[in-house]
């Protein structure tokens, strides 16, 4: 079996963005240029992800973080380059990602588990994603709209660590949670790498990074600067910031 | 099979959002042609010569309205849907493709309905009647294709949800559905003729309210322009998908 779990070659990645704020058909006549440029926000990524890794993904806000992860998760389509997973993806863990404001917790248990494809869910699944989530009946039964966002996160984390897919991507989920929740996510995420699961993880808590990941990548202005062990990038991002 | 569940969950959300806090909810599909029926027999049911002007405007009328509803609601179904979007990979087409289900899944209702409400105001119930089905997902075709256009457009120019639901009432009283199309044909031909949903109408209308099969050139039309919409819609929505997360 393949090892390498996630192989990046030369990826670009480039957005439309219109420069003149041209964000109607008047702006448009008025300027008559191209609306659009190309702005490129991941420049020439080359990097792999072993099976079972647990990799760290750092970076100043703006950095192009979270547009990796949501390359990685086959979101955005490269320009330029190529990718290769052999793996299935947990949703993307973002705070709310995905979650429906206006549908209640329930609603949204059944809506996401059948994005992410699992057809065949049984009410043990369902179960399990109430109980870890601790919420009440009540609150799982009110619109996500009316829940703090610890709450939010607590729903989101549940559901998609319900899905056992192979790779789980974390982005700056666990700052909201509690003392408590934050404990039990962080024991959920060793369960997940003690099974040979592969996680991705940004995160700006180096300690927590420290903890989790052994390697790490650091972005900078969308170029990949380096990557290394989890310890040595950290350090490097410190000093990022003298 | 797993794409159908996702479809499936898609647009049963559709539905629950769309009625959600609404104290009516389901019954606001019946009350809004119901309340231009009545408009309708207070203003024009003097001047159309139909001879059932009941069955005549409301056979067009619901089917109208679910081409009304379906592109309302699926114009601003890829904006609405960002948070999800940007966190799992669904495909993008399925957004629209659910607003429409629920949209047929609605006519479905409104059908059966009006199958039953217009036996009083003299439809003539037949095997013929069958033959709905296929006109509705014609229209339906029709309706989703040109709603691939608006939702994708829509994403980078918020005018087009805007100018699309300015425009609608307009194409709604240009096409003969309350009145009888003689009543433009005489002066402005083209208007009735270049109006692709005129066809989808009559072609309704034909069965529904004439209780005849629609001539083979009229079916014929109707599967052109479905075809030809679905097929740009597509090319369209597939050219500009891959940017849409860029700008949601
Ligand atoms: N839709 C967009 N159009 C144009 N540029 C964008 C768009 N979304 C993000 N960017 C740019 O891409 C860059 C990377 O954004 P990204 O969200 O990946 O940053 P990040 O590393 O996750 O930051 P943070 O630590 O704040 O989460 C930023 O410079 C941002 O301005
Ligand atoms: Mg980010």
């Amino acid at each position: 079996m393949n090892t390498k779990l996630i192989s990046f070659k030369n990826v670009t990645v480039s957005f439309w963005q219109n420069d003149f704020g041209v964000h109607s058909i008047k702006d448009l006549m008025k300027h008559r240029k191209q609306p659009f440029s190309n702005k490129i926000i991941l420049n020439d990524v080359t990097f792999d992800v072993e099976r079972g890794a647990c990799m760290a993904i750092l970076g100043r806000n703006g950095s192009g973080k979270s547009t990796l992860l949501r390359t990685i998760a086959g979101l955005i389509k490269p320009i330029k380059g190529q990718i290769t997973i052999n793996g299935t993806f947990a949703p993307i863990l973002a705070i709310g990602a995905g979650v429906e404001l206006e549908l209640s917790g329930y609603e949204n248990i059944n809506l996401l588990l059948s994005l992410y494809g699992r057809y065949k869910r049984n009410s043990n699944t369902i179960q399990d994603i109430i109980a870890f989530s601790e919420l009440s009946h009540e609150q799982l039964s009110m619109p996500v709209k009316r829940y703090s966002s610890g709450m939010v996160a607590r729903l989101a984390f549940s559901i998609s660590i319900a899905n056992d897919a192979d790779i789980l991507i974390i982005d700056e989920v666990l700052a909201v949670g509690d003392k408590g929740f934050q404990q039990k996510c962080m024991d959920k995420i060793f369960g997940i790498k003690a099974e040979g699961k592969t996680i991705l993880f940004v995160s700006h808590f180096t300690e927590e990074v420290m903890k989790i990941c052994n390697t790490a990548l650091l972005l900078d202005k969308g170029n990949l600067i380096d990557s290394g062990t989890a310890e040595e990038i950290c350090n490097k991002y410190m000093r990022l910031f003298p | 099979m797993q794409n159908i569940t996702r479809i499936y969950a898609l647009s049963k959300r559709n539905i629950i959002l769309r009625y959600k806090n609404s104290f009516a909810g389901f019954l606001w599909g019946f009350l809004k042609p119901l309340l231009y029926l009545l408009i309708f027999i207070i203003v024009f049911s003097s001047q159309v010569s139909a001879n059932n002007y009941v069955l005549y405007a409301t056979s067009g009328l619901v089917f109208w309205f679910f081409f009304s509803n379906l592109t309302h609601q699926s114009v601003n179904s890829i904006i609405n849907s960002n948070g999800i979007i940007k966190s799992i990979n669904v495909p993008t087409i399925f957004f629209p493709l659910s607003e429409a289900i629920s949209e047929l899944f609605n006519l479905v209702l409104t059908l059966v309905v009006f199958l039953i409400a217009m036996h009083w105001f003299g439809l003539v119930y037949s095997p013929l009647l069958v033959f709905v089905i296929p006109a509705a997902i014609l229209f339906a075709i029709f309706s989703f294709g040109l709603s691939l256009i608006l939702c994708s457009l829509n994403v980078f120019f918020r005018d087009v949800g805007i100018l699309w639901t300015t425009v609608q009432p307009a194409i709604f009283y240009l096409t003969p559905i309350a009145y009888n199309k003689e009543m433009i044909t005489k002066n402005y031909p083209w208007v009735v003729y270049y109006n692709p949903i005129y066809y989808f109408i009559e072609l309704a209308r034909t069965i529904l309210y004439q209780n005849q099969m629609p001539n083979l050139s009229l079916w014929g039309i109707c599967f052109g322009i479905a075809g030809g919409m679905f097929l740009l819609g597509y090319v369209i929505f597939n050219g500009l998908k891959n940017q849409f997360i860029s700008t949601i």
